[in-house]
């Protein structure tokens, strides 16, 4: 999995953008805020002012408000918000959505046969699987519950003995949230229970019998059956009774020897992971060793995308360009290298031994020795000092996570002596403020590496799997209170139909967000990509491909130019607005690649989402004590 | 059924208004605080480009005192459920003003005092009543003993004990109208707003609500009604007032507004027939014109609810009419009893 550099703030980092406020989360925010009280404001002075004249109308907002602030605020009761939300929760229930639970359930048992549990990597899939499903189906579900609820109650007219109790706007929007987002807790758990059963006992498997077994020195060395399509090493070392084979697909065994010289294959371990990773600082060198901000770029990936981290800066064009993060290339067989420098390598961190990951891609400039890998070797070096250990060789394994450690101590040839010493890495290769460099090296000449900062990292802590599977749902169950915010929001003011398409599209701009930001940044660089939606259009009746220029002459172009940059401004500017949902769906990414999802990313989602449900909060209230209810 | 009574009269309608409603309206007379105002009130219903659609309510001008039974009377589409809408703030005047206790009818607060029974229960189909007043009491705040001392109360009080676990989705029109009534008193409310509260009752559950808006009265009480049903609204209102087309076109004391002033009724029994033509000599002789002399005819209310206790009393059995000693009126036919009487509604 390929991070971004938003990814690695932490929490203030996010919210605050120490160095570049503009970008901030907390800016957006307020403006954000601003924006829609400035809108709210001049939206209900109009709709007052139709309704009683332009002076009564200013009259009627600011009683709007004071009434807002005097008495529902402070008159909002937790007892009636709880008994409405109770309501929403049975209506919802006895509306039988609990039959999606039943639905997914369905859906897991007939996914079993689709999904090849002899897939190259069989975790990432089932986990990406399972929580993808989960993820639409229960966004669709809070579509549905939240959008159809307030105006079938006023459709009813079961809304009248509601009103006409002392129950406060304020009351009807916060009960009908929380009621569905219990809603979907209740159905979420359930949910992630059998996600997790599925995953777990999916992936399990057992090997019957060892198919070769020698004895070399007392060492037992062996080879188990194939089941699933692939079959694993395994040593037994002299005196054991107890093995481990060797990682594939993920994940190893514990083999057995018996008293009677037969052996049992336990089940298969370390498939299920959530990492916790330590990144460092990577730096490249070029061919000849001079320092450089990136390495070699070997494709177009880089030409957009990325832009969603740079908030309201982005979007009033200060920041430009692409913000995307992608592999850069080491070249082989010259001094080009990548230097990663780590911080915090304690001994209490580390007590036993150095484990990291490496998560390295290859580019081939011509096929090479098709046997074997391409090559590269690391070395472990004391930034103070320039003390280095002998560099390791190791042979690139693409799209996975290579999993490596480094022993706490070394082999060292003291010349003066002529005597081998075990030295250890701590006083060393560590400085003494806990900090150690990594070079990466691509051996192979004319052959490439491709890192990021996320392709080699320590791993000094591990989290439960269980664990990391509640935080991926957590997040989807921050999305789906979210939706269910907006869903009630629109359903104040809108037909049931309505509100629900209406918070459809607000998802979708969200999930497009990237896109639209493209197509703004490429029409902004003037760059041929197909241009705004008329434009496209155009090449599409035409047949033109995409990045030619536009065939069309004269005013015609000037004027599908300029309408065009009116619908992506517009555009821009309200998918800036909205959530970014596709950054919340990706840490679905994170539990499939077996690393923990970041606390911080949880944070900033969490906190997003309040900020959102506030806003659709104080938007809901305007419109339902501005609405006429009986009209 | 008092067959041997005689009336005098050219009303044909004999239902008098009870005792305590006389005595009770002229308690509220003096007190002089007003519980609901319409200030010049209007209400102009407009479609989506706010082009006008219908005029609904024209300058209304109404006060309803404390303690007091306010009828709303006026053929459909009149402007009163207009009016209680307003009142309850459920709609926003286009012109004009509603003050309930004092305060803008927009206001949250007042409904703290109010109980308002929908023109059809609206209610949620998916609670069993139970739920239903549990969740209502809720809403005002109540507290747990307090509610499930109140929703018992009101169960009993509305005959609802034994249906209390079933959805309302499966109740009768009546039953669910008794819910409406219940969760409308949840709070005991000093104000209670009543949107045609005896439609789709049988007479036993119009008699009762009859008997209970008296009763809410005379616990002080101020209710506000709206109704086609004129029996009803003769029966228990206090005052009406009488709407057409959004207009007000009558306001006052229902025992004024019906006395006819120049026409006398006398009732009295065991009265010989002798005795009677003696009476039509003296009404002849003093230049009087004898309009009616009969015996009274019971309503068809009565006759039903009179069935129907006698059926509870003795179950199985059906009822003999006692054969009317005065042979000469054809009213006796009426009492002739049967399984068809189901169907009588008693003011229709």
């Amino acid at each position: 999995m390929n991070l971004q550099p938003d990814d690695f703030w932490t929490f203030s980092e996010w919210l605050f953008r120490p160095g570049a406020f503009l970008e901030s989360a907390f800016l957006q925010g307020v403006v954000l805020i601003v924006l829609s009280i400035v809108l709210g404001l001049l939206v209900g002075y109009v709709i007052s002012a139709a309704r009683y004249g332009p002076g009564e109308g200013f009259y009627a907002v600011a009683r709007a408000i004071r009434d807002l602030l005097r008495t529902d605020l402070p008159g909002t009761s937790p007892s009636r918000i709880v008994a409405l939300a109770r309501l929403a929760f049975k209506e919802a229930i006895r509306r039988r959505v609990l039959f999606v639970v039943g639905l997914f359930v369905v859906i897991l048992l007939l996914a079993g046969w689709f999904l090849n549990p002899e897939s190259d990597d069989p975790a990432r899939l089932y986990i990406s699987f399972v929580l993808t499903a989960t993820n639409y189906l229960v966004l669709a579900l809070a579509l549905f519950i939240s959008a159809f609820s307030l105006p079938q109650d006023i459709e009813n007219r079961t809304i009248f003995t509601i009103v006409t109790k002392p129950v406060r706007a304020t009351e009807i929007v916060l009960g009908r949230m929380l009621g569905f987002v219990a809603v979907g807790t209740v159905m979420l758990v359930p949910m992630g229970l059998a996600s997790y059963i599925f995953v777990d006992r999916g992936l399990d498997h057992t090997h019957y019998e060892v198919v070769q077994a020698d004895e070399i020195d007392g060492r037992i060395v062996g080879k188990t059956d194939r089941v699933r399509r692939h079959s694993h090493t395994f040593t037994i070392e002299p005196g054991e009774t107890q093995g481990l084979t060797n990682f594939v697909r993920g994940h190893r065994h514990v083999v057995t020897r018996n008293e009677d010289g037969s052996f049992t294959i336990g089940p298969p371990t370390g498939q299920l992971r959530a990492r916790i990773p330590a990144y460092g600082e990577i730096q490249f060198y070029d061919r000849n060793g001079d320092p450089k901000e990136t390495g070699i770029d070997v494709g177009a990936e880089r030409l957009a995308g990325g832009y969603g981290s740079a908030g309201i800066s982005r979007l009033i064009g200060v920041a430009k360009g692409n913000r995307k993060l992608e592999h850069s290339y080491v070249e082989g067989g010259t001094l080009g290298m990548a230097e990663f420098t780590f911080d915090n390598v304690t001994r209490q961190r580390f007590p036993d031994k150095i484990p990291f990951d490496l998560s390295i891609r290859a580019y081939r400039s011509f096929k090479g020795d098709i046997e074997s890998g391409i090559r590269g070797s690391l070395t472990f070096k004391n930034p103070d000092t320039g003390f280095s250990l002998t560099p390791k060789q190791f042979t690139v394994e693409e799209y996975q996570i290579d999993e490596r450690e480094l022993p706490l101590t070394f082999e060292w040839l003291n010349k003066e002596t002529g005597e081998v010493e075990t030295r250890n890495i701590f006083d060393h290769v560590v400085t003494e403020d806990g900090r150690m460099q990594v070079l990466l090296k691509c051996l192979d000449s004319s052959q490439y590496l491709g890192v990021t900062k996320s392709g080699l990292y320590l791993r000094p802590a591990e989290s439960s799997f269980a664990w990391n599977l509640t935080k991926a749902y957590a997040s989807i169950w921050l999305q789906m209170t979210m939706i269910i915010a907006f869903g009630v929001m629109f359903s104040t003011f809108l037909s049931g139909p309505v509100a629900m398409v209406a918070t459809a599209v607000c998802v979708l701009l969200g999930f497009s967000a990237e896109s639209i930001y493209d197509t703004r940044h490429f029409i902004d660089s003037n760059i041929e990509r197909g241009g705004g939606p008329i434009e496209s259009l155009v090449r599409l009746v035409k047949q033109d491909a995409m990045t030619t220029q536009l065939d069309v002459e004269g005013v015609a172009n000037t004027l599908i130019k300029s309408a065009d940059a009116v619908i992506v401004y517009t555009m821009d500017a309200v998918a800036t607005a909205l959530p970014n949902l596709p950054r919340m769906v990706s840490t679905a990414e994170y539990a499939a690649s077996g690393i923990d999802i970041f606390n911080a990313v949880l944070a900033r989602h969490s906190v997003a989402t309040l900020g959102y449900c506030l806003l659709a909060f104080l938007i809901s209230y305007f419109f339902l004590k501005a609405r006429e209810i009986a009209a | 059924m008092d067959t041997d009574s005689t009336a005098v009269a050219d009303s044909a309608d004999e239902n008098t208004p009870a005792g305590a409603a006389t005595a009770a309206a002229s308690s509220s007379a003096t007190s002089s605080d007003v519980v609901i105002e319409t200030r010049n009130l209007s209400k102009i219903y407009k479609d989506f480009w706010g082009r006008k659609k219908v005029h609904a309510l024209k300058s209304l001008d109404i006060e309803v005192r404390k303690g007091e039974i306010f009828g709303l009377l006026g053929p459909n589409g009149s402007g009163k459920s207009t009016t209680i809408k307003l009142i309850l703030g459920l709609l926003f005047p286009t012109s004009g003003r509603v003050l309930v206790f004092d305060k803008d009818a927009t206001e949250t607060k007042k409904n703290e005092q109010i109980g308002y029974l929908p023109e059809e229960s609206y209610l949620y189909q998916f609670l069993n009543a139970e739920e239903t007043l549990d969740f209502y009491g809720r809403l005002f705040d109540m507290s747990g003993r307090q509610r499930k001392q109140r929703v018992e109360e009101l169960l009993t009080l509305v005959g609802l004990q034994g249906a209390r676990h079933r959805q309302l989705r499966e109740y009768s029109k009546g039953m669910r109208r008794r819910v409406g009534l219940a969760q409308a008193l949840i709070n005991d409310p000093d104000l209670i707003l009543l949107d045609e509260p005896t439609t789709g009752l049988d007479p036993i559950g119009i008699r009762e609500m009859k008997d209970l808006i008296l009763a809410l009265r005379d616990q002080g009480k101020t209710v506000l009604l709206c109704s086609h049903q004129l029996g009803d609204v003769q029966d228990v209102c206090d005052r009406v007032a009488i709407l057409h087309q959004g207009e007000l076109k009558e306001l006052g004391r229902v025992t004024d507004l019906l006395k006819v002033q120049d026409v006398t009724e006398v009732h009295a029994s065991g009265l010989s027939e002798d005795a009677k033509n003696e009476i039509r000599d003296v009404i002849a002789r003093h230049g009087g014109d004898l309009k009616a002399m009969d015996n009274p005819t019971a309503t068809m209310e009565d006759l039903f609810l009179n069935i129907v206790r006698e059926s509870e009393a003795r179950p199985g059995a059906r009822r003999v009419s006692a054969p009317a000693p005065d042979g000469a009126s054809d009213q006796s036919a009426d009492s002739q009893a049967d399984q068809g009487s189901q169907s009588g509604s008693d003011q229709s």
